[in-house]
């Protein structure tokens, strides 16, 4: 679960992010809108903790995880990026690794380097290091805003896979409008710091 | 003298190899942790320390030497070591010098990528000492090139290595020491000999790191 109270946070004297009061309840799904500068990846890395707020709270329960925007290909090959974020024994983590590499097309590329991919293939590599975690909170910061129109489906379709797997709680943002086909995902729009609308799909046309 | 590999020179030479190996491979171990450490760390006092780090790759040989030499001398705080005038204390010389370089670089190195490296490394909740072999792992070649900087650093450097050394013969003559003391001796062909060695020396540690580097590449 995840609490946010008076939650403000200011870039010189610019208000970026300025939330009185929300809940997201344990194994809900949110996507976050709105368009650029609105705020969604500020608050995404305030709950990871990679920035700090300058007012209120934000509290949550269980393991985060955290995909940033601008995430980094480790200087290795695929599987070996994959391999670099399990845990466990080494005759585990090859197992799984080989069940991940599948589950997100990586298999032909498992010797390549990370560095050689293209865009997409590199967003696909980021969500399945951060997905192999398996944490209780994901939050994914435009996970497929390099893929095309395939790469998009693909991703938004393991993501839903995932949550629904796992049931996990996950806040992602998007600006493209299209997102995982989740039954009841909650739809935030934000917009210059403020939330505009918070509706759940089937809601966002009418609101 | 030098076609016919004087034991004297070989000898020189070993030392000098020893002492460049050690000082190098203890100021990376040590710098190079504490440059990713300054970037990837915010702490209060960071500048300042950015600032003194800055201070001291200016830090004039002689005097490290100086400091060195009054910490160890008979009377100094560590002089019951009986360290002075042996390779060991000319080693402690060198990291003095070259540990505040070794910082000053990686910090360098890694703030290219670090914010953003930083954060993937947050984001999947990798320990301290995961991200440290993540921040080496991703810039391998930079800091190929900062342990190469403190290797020239340290067999090129004379003032702290003569006053702490004592440049005595068999026992802490190193090339550079020796090329001095040729020099005030008149011998300036032999002088002129040893420093074409010392050349060699470094161009085929340059060799060697570049062809690791490659390897990388590939």
């Amino acid at each position: 679960m995840i609490k946010i109270n008076n939650l403000k946070k200011l870039y010189g004297e610019r208000t970026v992010l300025d939330i009185p009061l929300l809940e997201i309840k344990s194994g809900e799904c949110v996507v976050l809108t709105g368009h650029n500068g609105s705020g969604k990846s500020t608050l995404l890395k305030i709950l990871a903790g990679t920035v700090k707020e300058n007012e209120g709270k934000a509290i949550s329960e269980g393991k985060i995880y955290y995909l940033p925007q601008q995430s980094i290909p480790f200087n290795k090959s695929v599987k070996a990026n994959i391999l670099f974020c399990l845990d466990g024994k080494r005759k585990i983590k090859r197992e799984l690794c080989d069940d991940v590499l599948n589950a997100f097309e990586l298999k032909q590329f498992e010797n390549k380097s990370a560095k050689t991919l293209s865009g997409g293939e590199c967003q696909r590599l980021a969500l399945a290091r951060v997905l192999c975690r398996k944490g209780d909170i994901i939050l994914l910061d435009e996970p497929s805003s390099a893929a095309d129109n395939k790469g998009r489906a693909l991703i938004n379709e393991l993501i839903k896979q995932y949550c629904e797997k796992t049931g996990c709680t996950l806040i992602m943002t998007t600006h493209t409008g299209e997102f995982p086909k989740i039954s009841n995902l909650r739809i935030i729009e934000l917009c210059d710091g403020k939330i505009k609308k918070d509706s759940m799909t089937g809601e966002i046309n009418d609101a | 003298m030098l076609i016919s590999a004087d034991r004297e020179i070989l000898q020189i030479i070993g030392v000098t190899l020893r002492m460049s190996f050690f000082s190098t491979t203890v100021s990376c171990l040590a710098g190079m942790p504490l440059g990713i450490l300054i970037t990837s760390i915010d702490f209060k006092g960071k500048r300042t320390i950015r600032k003194i780090i800055n201070t001291l790759m200016g830090l004039p040989p002689v005097v490290a030497g100086l400091i060195v030499y009054m910490l160890f001398t008979k009377y100094g705080i560590f002089g019951s070591l009986g360290l002075l005038f042996t390779v060991e204390v000319m080693v402690i010389a060198q990291c003095l010098l070259i540990i505040p370089v070794v910082i000053s670089l990686t910090s360098s190195v890694c703030s290219v990528n670090g914010k953003n490296l930083l954060e993937t490394s947050k984001g999947l909740s990798f320990g301290k000492l995961k991200t440290m072999r993540l921040f080496l792992s991703q810039n391998k070649t930079a800091l190929m090139s900062v342990m190469l900087t403190a290797f020239g650093r340290s067999i090129a450097e004379v003032g702290a290595v003569s006053i702490v050394g004592g440049n005595i013969q068999w026992k802490t003559r190193v090339m550079t020491t020796a090329i001095m003391l040729e020099t005030n001796k008149g011998n300036f062909e032999f002088a002129l000999a040893l420093g074409m060695v010392l050349l060699l020396i470094s161009f085929a540690v340059n060799i060697i790191a570049s062809l690791f580097a490659k390897e990388e590449g590939q």
